[in-house]
């Protein structure tokens, strides 16, 4: 066993353990209680460095715990989500009532939850994962105990999360039956002889319905709008950021390295469920006036992006996700820091709170913006070549099976970027052109607010003028998958 | 080649005008003006040391830097610098700044002085551009300049609607031309493989029948764009509204400028011209010059009358080109612009002098209060009539001669006559406006033009003797033919007699035909007697033999109706039936699934596990 593979995940539970201590031992003021956050954005940083920078691949606990480039990439991606909604958590600590530090740890204990996910590789470890992560976020998302739109929102993601974990524990309960192999190496020399097996094939698939809810991939998105909505604004971001791509990077171990062969037959299934989870998020997207709802189906449409890459069963579509993911992770990111400190003071986020914007706040006016046509996908923004990729690698996997199907869906992806140019522009509309605007006092910024936006506007556009770095480091990720 | 870097100098220096002026001294009215006639006087003095250092015919003949790449098609950015294209460079910048500084004194009183002098750069630099360009698309990108230019120019008093029509008028017919000129770019293009003017002409006489077929529709369309620009009949209706203009921009348009670069273009291109090609040219060319000299007879605004006399004369050049004649053409653009530029502005003076009042009819014994303004408008009086010794006299005499030479003598009849009319209706505007008896009290309470007015049409009328006899022909002949021994000076003053005695008497018998019928007419008419003697005839002439009404009629009507259907189009099929459909379907889908929804949550998990069974259904159930 080789447990200095872990050593990222140990120091980040062990910074968690030291966030929550710290508010009992220290007795903080509560102003200075930010300065803990700070701490963690600091230590997590130098993980990122120092961890990250030079690592070493190989497995652990008799091969559940995988280090491998797919992993380090995904590790890299939640360590950096991690330090961006911590900085917005600060931002938006004034608006928590008590106990800011458990939310600082809960943070990074979901993180802890998201790095075990990106090395997990049989199915208990990717059980365990989940279910920290699903967990956390259930307390995160009704943090704000004083409003009942919190905890309503809370509510609904225990409910459905647990019933969600049902269906994937049963699953992986049926695999095992059938198979008596939980490793997803040890599961892929075997799945060929369980083709045929229903109950494995049903297996398989109550699995995938767990994971579907946790990137909220139609039929299992009803949860995500009602959440985003009502969910703290760091929550709903990391929300949106780190537990969707925990998902993802799940959803490709368990088709790519355990069941190969078993995805091969289902590019169908994966071409339906992504082309309707594009038109439906898009479609929903269209007469909402909430922003944080209106990006909860904006998510969902994005989760059917991200399913063109699954659904291509080629290393570029998996690649081009990958890539996505990074340039997803900015954009979100900077969407969800504008909303949290424009609407400060606001009990509903509707959009007409950004008239004017431009005004109050140009910084914020010009992060929105260009967050908005990032998501458009419009060039040179990130959200662009991420989008391109997608449909290349689609429409390749179309040219060499000659599968109808994937031209259909990207067909369908693009009348999903089309109808998305409507309210992605909406909202552009509301901040520059908005006919009444009755507040316009200017906003004022923090530097670490400051900091973090620029931090995601230069990611925006490295990764959408200079993709060669990102998209490199997703191909290599791409190859540690088996298919 | 010596100081090659001159001729970019020369191109360059205006666009630098009127970006500087655009840019930073727009407030400066006077340092505008500078700029501006400072680019264009320094480019004829760095011309004139160029040509000096150079002669006529520069040891390379281009200056070329690559300019992009794309596929097989390669355009370089070039100048082309010979005879031809020197000689032009020292017209534009040389009668161009005598325009230049008179507008100083013209459009002093102008609230935008300074936005006049940027568009008069850009204007000069876009001409240049077309003189020096030695490919095609170099030559189209700026003859499209020169029609945003003079766009810009014409509508400058934007704020009176008929400039504004006259400059769009003017862009759209020019746009007419260009459309033809543009294809037959394409299709030389598509044939030959190259755009740059050298290599086609080594490849048309390498090979003549290289364009086969094609030759002659290949001219033709290029000769659209010379149709266009230069304001050949049928596209010569935009030249006279073009006078809504300041007048200097018309003295600048008609004289050395615009309306040259299609004479100038056929000149230039005349190796891809065949026989059959120059043989429509020339009696398009003498057709325009014609029409145009009759419509020139009954016009009553000064400057439309020297606008009639411009579109003849271009006529002259055109039909001076068909006729296989290009050194006849461009030794008369050449004289044209002297004497034109000095009528233009000699009428600008007199405009000047009676606040803004055109007709003729309402001036009158002018020689007195205005000597210089009257002895120069004299000048290019007689020498736009072809009286010898001026040096249209040479010009216009050296095409009847290309016309006998080629032995079409019923263009020779024709231009011979047009000369004999060019008399009379110069004569008329002459005997009405500068002599005789005021006609108003304006007329008679007239002041000479200041100094920076005066000196220009001054220089402009030595030239205007002169033009003739001092060589222009014998450049343009070193290009065109040569090898052909120069003539000294005595020989060049008879040059006419000794080439075709014929043609200069019949020549001047109709222009002293002319003169003498103007005399009798007009000598002391207070009003024109010429409508009672010619009936319907005068008044075809008056209305210009109602060519814009056909138009109207015809082209513009048929134009608006297919727009209004085209208008129905879009607006009820395009976005009513096809775009409105689809958004209200997709507006409807998007709050239908909204109600999906609820918020309820046993929905919530009714409708999870609904789900979880359909995909099972999907998957397992086959």
């Amino acid at each position: 066993m080789n447990a200095s593979l872990m050593s990222l995940e140990i120091w980040v539970i062990a910074l968690g353990v030291v966030l929550m201590l710290a508010d009992f031992g220290f007795g903080l003021a509560p102003e200075r209680r930010r300065f803990l956050a700070y701490l963690a954005i600091a230590t997590l940083g130098t993980l990122l460095i120092t961890n990250l920078g030079n690592y070493t691949t190989g497995t652990a606990f008799n091969g559940s715990f995988v280090e491998d480039t797919l992993a380090v990439f995904f590790k890299r991606f939640f360590l950096v989500a991690a330090m961006l909604v911590l900085f917005m958590s600060v931002e938006f600590s004034d608006r928590i009532a008590g106990g800011i530090t458990e939310y600082y740890s809960l943070i990074v204990f979901a993180l802890s939850g998201m790095l075990f996910a990106a090395s997990a590789n049989d199915f208990a470890m990717l059980f365990v994962s989940i279910e920290l992560i699903t967990i956390t976020f259930y307390v995160l998302t009704s943090f704000q105990r004083g409003r009942l739109i919190s905890l309503e929102a809370g509510v609904k993601y225990l409910i459905l999360g647990a019933l969600s974990s049902a269906f994937l524990v049963f699953g992986i309960a049926l695999v095992w039956g059938t198979t008596g192999q939980l490793n997803f190496n040890k599961l892929a020399l075997v799945a060929a002889q369980f083709e045929t097996n229903k109950i494995f094939l049903l297996g398989v698939l109550f699995v995938l319905v767990g994971l579907g809810f946790k990137i909220a991939a139609f039929p299992f998105q009803i949860w995500a709008p009602d959440v985003y909505q009502g969910a703290p604004t760091p929550t709903t971001a990391f929300l949106a950021v780190g537990s969707k791509a925990a998902g993802f990077v799940l959803l490709l171990r368990v088709l790519f390295t355990a069941l190969p062969d078993i995805a091969k037959h289902w590019a169908d299934l994966l071409i339906v469920i992504s082309g309707i989870t594009i038109l439906y998020g898009n479609l929903c997207a269209l007469p909402q006036r909430n922003l944080k709802r209106l990006l909860g189906y904006s998510s969902i449409a994005h989760a059917g992006y991200l399913l063109l890459g699954v659904a291509a069963l080629s290393v570029s579509g998996q690649a081009a996700l990958l890539y996505y993911l990074a340039g997803y992770l900015f954009t979100v990111v900077a969407a969800f820091l504008v909303i949290c400190v424009v609407m400060r003071h606001l009990d509903n986020e509707d959009i007409s709170a950004l008239a004017g914007l431009h005004q109050r706040s140009p910084l914020l006016a010009v992060t929105m913006t260009l967050a908005m046509v990032s998501l458009a996908g419009i060039p040179p923004m990130a959200g662009f070549f991420g989008k391109f990729l997608l449909l290349k690698a689609v429409i390749q996997q179309g040219a060499i099976n000659h599968n109808h199907g994937y031209y259909c869906l990207a067909f369908t992806a693009l009348v999903g970027v089309v109808i998305s140019l409507y309210y992605y522009f909406g909202v552009i509309r509301a901040i520059y052109w908005s006919p009444n605007t009755p507040d316009l006092s200017p906003i004022p910024l923090s530097g670490p607010v400051k900091f973090s936006v620029c931090v995601c506007i230069a990611g925006m556009f490295w990764i959408g003028l200079f993709p060669s770095v990102v998209f490199n480091l997703a191909t290599e990720a791409a190859k540690a998958l088996s298919l | 080649m010596k100081l090659e870097l001159l001729p970019w100098l020369i191109l360059f220096l205006p666009l630098l005008a009127a970006g500087g002026i655009t840019l930073f001294t727009l407030r400066y009215r006077t340092v505008s003006a500078l700029l501006s006639i400072g680019a264009i006087v320094t480019g004829f003095v760095l011309s004139l040391v160029f040509i000096n250092a150079n002669g006529w015919q520069p040891s390379s003949a281009e200056s070329i830097a690559n300019w992009l790449t794309i596929g097989g098609l390669h355009v370089d950015f070039g100048l082309k610098l010979d005879a031809l294209s020197l000689m032009m460079l020292l017209i534009v910048t040389g009668v161009g700044g005598a325009i230049h500084i008179y507008s100083f004194g013209y459009m002093h009183a102008d609230r935008s002085f300074s936005r006049f002098f940027a568009f008069m750069s850009l204007f000069t630099f876009s001409m240049l551009g077309i003189v020096l360009a030695n490919n095609f698309i170099e030559l189209f990108i700026f003859w499209e300049l020169v029609g945003v230019s003079s766009y810009l120019l014409i509508g400058f008093w934007f704020e009176k609607p008929s400039a504004g029509d006259a400059a769009k008028k003017a862009f759209i017919v020019n746009r007419l031309g260009d459309f033809g000129f543009l294809l037959g770019i394409l299709m030389v293009w598509g044939l030959l493989g190259s755009l740059n003017f050298t290599v086609l002409q080594n490849k048309l006489t390498a090979d003549p029948a290289v364009l086969g077929g094609m030759a002659t529709v290949a001219a033709l369309l290029l000769f659209c764009g010379a149709v266009g620009k230069s304001a050949q009949f049928p596209l010569h209706v935009w030249l006279p509204d073009a006078m809504e203009g300041p007048t200097p921009v018309s003295a600048l348009i008609h004289a050395a400028t615009m309306v040259a670069a299609g004479v100038y273009m056929l000149c230039r291109i005349l190796f891809l011209l065949n026989a059959d090609a120059l043989h429509v040219i020339a009696w398009i060319g003498g057709f325009t010059a014609l029409l145009a000299a009759l419509i020139a007879v009954q016009q009553n605004d000064i400057k439309r009358i020297l606008a009639y006399s411009t579109l003849s004369q271009l006529g002259y050049m055109v039909m001076s080109v068909g006729l296989a004649g290009p050194t006849p053409a461009m030794f008369h653009l050449t004289t044209h612009a002297f004497f034109k530029a000095l009528l233009f502005l000699g009428a600008g003076s007199v405009i000047h002098a009676m606040h803004d009042e055109q007709d003729i009819w309402k001036m009158g014994r002018l020689q007195k209060k205005m000597p210089v303004t009257f002895w120069t408008f004299l000048i290019g009086t007689l020498a736009l009539s072809g009286v010898p010794p001026f040096s249209g006299f040479y010009s216009k005499d050296s095409i009847l001669g290309q016309a006998l030479s080629q032995g079409n003598y019923a263009l020779f009849i024709l231009g011979a006559a047009v000369a004999g009319l060019t008399a009379f209706y110069m004569f008329r505007l002459f005997y009405v406006a500068f002599l005789g008896k005021p006609k108003t009290q304006a007329a008679e309470h007239v002041h000479e033009s200041p100094a920076v007015m005066a000196w220009p049409l001054r220089v402009l009328a030595v030239f205007a003797v002169i033009g003739g006899v001092i060589g222009v022909s014998q450049t343009y002949a070193s290009q065109f033919s040569p090898g052909e021994a120069r003539e000294s000076f005595g020989q060049s003053l008879v040059e006419p007699l000794t080439h075709s005695p014929a043609g200069v008497l019949v020549g001047l018998a109709f222009i002293a035909a002319g003169f003498f019928a103007a005399r009798a007419l007009y000598r002391d008419a207070a009003s024109d007697p010429l409508p009672e003697k010619l009936g319907g005839l005068a008044t075809a002439m008056k209305h210009k033999f109602y060519f814009d009404e056909l138009y109207e009629a015809t082209f513009i009507r048929a134009h608006d109706f297919i727009a209004a259907v085209m208008d129905w189009i879009d607006r009820w099929l395009v976005e009513g039936l096809c775009i409105g459909l689809v958004r209200g379907g997709t507006d409807l889908s998007g709050r239908a699934l909204r109600l999906v929804q609820t918020g309820n949550l046993q929905t919530y998990a009714f409708l999870f596990v609904l789900g979880v069974a359909v995909v099972m259904y999907f998957v397992l159930g086959k």
